[in-house]
C-alpha cells in the first residue's frame, strides 16, 4: 500500500496531455470533498480552441476548479487549471504567476515549467503526478520534483492512452510510485 | 549556481545598469536568468562580470530576460468588445489618446489602429507605444511581419469583422504584401500614426504629458510581483481620464486596493471617478 513520506504537503501538481482529461476528470470526481491540499493541474490543450476544459472538469469534480488569474493566492481544497496559452508558475509566496514566454516542447502551458517551479517552491512538501501523454514535456519537470525530494507518482504506462510522457519520466528517474488511475485516487484520498 | 544567488545578482544589476528586475516575480525571473546562463554556457559569476563590463551584453540580456510574445488581435473577444463598446464611446471626443505600454513588436498597436480606422476614428487618434526593449521598438516601427506565422491571426481579424462589420476592409488593404519574402508590412498611414519610444515602466517616469482614454498593458504586469504591480497600476490610474479604460491580458486581474478604483466592464477595466484618490 502506498504511504507518503511527508506528514503534510503544500501542494499536489498533476501534468498530462493526450488522454489525460478523462483521467483528471475521474480523479476529481472521486477525490474526497474535504481534500485539504491545493491541486495544480497543467494539461496540454489546443491553442485556439476554447475547449470547455474548465467547464468539463467542473462538471463532476468534488472540488472547485478554477483557471487562475495572475497573482491569485493558492488555497487548499481548490483545483487550479493552467489557462490556455499561459505558463503557470508557483511562486514562493504561494501565489500563481502566469507567463506568455516561449513555448517549451511546443507547449504553452508547459508541464515542465509548472512542475519545476512547484519543485523549487514546495521542495519535499509536494506530490508530483504525471499522467498519460504524447509529448516529452513534463518528464524533465518531474525529474526536478524528484531531485528536490518531492513525492513522485507516474501513471502506470499500461493504463495510459499514450505512454510517451510517463515513459520519458521513467527513463530519467525512479519514481516513488507507479500507479493506475484508481491507485492515484486511493493515494490522494489517504493524504 | 555557486554562492551568488539570483537575488544578489539582481541587486548588482540594479546598481551597475539602468535596469531593475528586483521586483519581478521571483520564480519566473529566476527561470529567465537560468535560461540565460544555459544559453550562454556561463555561471552567475561570469554573468555578473559581463553585466558590469559589457554594455552591449546588458542590452542583449534585457532582450533575453523580457518576454516579447504578442500577436495580432490576440484574444479576439477582447477586440470585439473594444470595437463594439469602448471605441465607439469615444466618438464625440476631439482626440482619442491611447498608450500601448509594453507594446513588444507592435502587433496589438496595429490591431487597434485597424479597428479605429474601421470606425472612422483614425484621424482623431493620438497613439503612443513604449517598451523596455530597444530591439522590439525597432521591429514595431518597421511593422514588418511574416505571413506564415500570422495566418491564424489574420483569420481572427476576418472572423471578427464578419461579426461586427461585414463590409470592413480586407486585411490586405492595410499592408503591402511580399509573398516571395513571406512578409507583409503595415502601410504608412498606420505606422505614421504612432510615436514609439523606449521606456522602462519600472525605473522611469512616464514620458508622456497627456492623459489617456485607453491604456493597453497586456501580459506585462504578470512578470512583476504584487507590490510592483500596484505601483505601476497607480501610475496608470493617474494617467487615465476619469472613465478611461485599462486593457490587461485575459488572465490578469487587479488585486487589493485597486480593485475598488476600477470597474470591470466586460474584458476591460474602467477608471472609477467616484472616489477621491488618496494613496501614497
Amino acid at each position: 500500500m502506498s504511504t507518503s513520506r511527508a506528514k503534510y504537503y503544500k501542494g499536489i501538481v498533476i501534468g498530462g496531455s493526450a488522454g489525460s482529461f478523462s483521467i483528471v476528470s475521474k480523479i476529481l470526481a472521486h477525490i474526497k470533498p474535504d481534500f485539504k491540499y491545493p491541486i495544480i493541474v497543467c494539461l496540454h490543450r489546443l491553442k485556439h480552441i476554447r475547449s470547455g476544459l474548465l467547464e468539463g472538469l467542473n462538471l463532476k469534480s468534488n472540488l472547485q476548479v478554477v483557471e487562475p488569474f495572475d497573482k491569485d493566492s493558492i488555497e487548499g481544497g481548490k483545483v487550479y487549471l493552467a489557462p490556455s496559452n499561459y505558463h503557470l508558475f508557483v511562486e514562493y509566496d504561494s501565489t500563481i504567476s502566469l507567463s506568455t514566454e516561449e513555448v517549451n516542447n511546443h507547449s504553452r502551458p508547459s508541464i515542465d515549467y509548472t512542475f519545476s517551479s512547484a519543485a523549487t517552491t514546495y521542495r519535499e512538501k509536494m506530490v508530483g503526478i504525471i499522467l498519460t501523454g504524447a509529448n516529452r514535456d513534463g518528464a524533465m519537470g518531474m525529474f526536478e520534483v524528484h531531485k528536490k525530494n518531492g513525492y513522485t507518482i507516474v501513471q502506470d504506462p499500461v493504463t495510459c492512452d499514450v505512454d510517451t510522457m510517463p515513459k520519458s519520466a521513467l527513463q530519467l528517474f525512479t519514481p516513488d510510485e507507479v500507479l493506475s488511475p484508481e491507485g492515484i485516487i486511493d493515494f490522494l484520498n489517504k493524504l | 549556481m555557486g554562492s551568488l544567488t539570483f537575488k544578489t545578482y539582481l541587486e548588482e544589476l540594479k546598481k551597475h545598469t539602468p535596469y531593475n528586475f528586483c521586483e519581478y516575480s521571483d520564480n519566473s525571473i529566476q527561470r529567465r536568468i537560468e535560461k540565460v546562463l544555459n544559453d550562454h554556457k556561463i555561471d552567475m559569476e561570469e554573468l555578473l562580470y559581463l553585466t558590469k563590463t559589457d554594455e552591449a551584453f546588458v542590452e542583449n540580456l534585457v532582450d533575453e530576460i523580457t518576454v516579447n510574445t504578442t500577436e495580432l488581435f490576440r484574444n479576439p473577444e477582447t477586440w470585439e468588445y473594444l470595437y463594439s463598446k469602448i471605441l465607439p464611446s469615444l466618438k464625440s471626443k476631439n482626440t482619442i489618446n491611447i498608450w500601448h505600454a509594453g507594446c513588444s513588436t507592435g502587433q496589438e498597436v496595429y490591431s487597434n489602429l485597424i479597428l479605429l480606422n474601421e470606425l472612422g476614428l483614425l484621424d482623431k487618434a493620438r497613439v503612443v507605444a513604449s517598451d523596455i526593449n530597444q530591439k522590439v521598438i525597432r521591429s514595431s516601427k518597421k511593422a514588418e511581419y511574416s505571413i506564415s506565422t500570422n495566418v491564424t491571426y489574420i483569420e481572427a481579424y476576418k472572423d471578427l469583422m464578419k461579426r461586427v462589420k461585414p463590409d470592413a476592409n480586407d486585411f490586405e488593404y492595410y499592408c503591402d504584401i511580399d509573398k516571395n519574402n513571406d512578409s507583409f508590412k503595415f502601410k504608412d498611414f498606420l505606422t505614421e500614426k504612432v510615436i514609439f519610444r523606449r521606456h522602462d515602466l519600472v525605473t522611469e517616469e512616464i514620458p508622456f504629458y497627456q492623459k489617456f482614454d485607453i491604456i493597453f498593458c497586456r501580459n506585462v504586469l504578470i512578470y512583476f510581483n504584487q507590490d510592483l504591480q500596484m505601483k505601476i497600476i497607480k501610475k496608470f490610474f493617474d494617467k487615465l481620464f476619469d472613465g478611461g479604460v485599462l486593457v490587461l491580458g485575459n488572465h490578469e486581474a487587479l488585486h487589493g486596493f485597486f480593485k475598488t478604483r476600477f470597474i470591470k466592464h466586460g474584458m476591460v477595466y474602467t477608471k472609477s471617478s467616484t472616489f477621491q484618490f488618496k494613496y501614497k
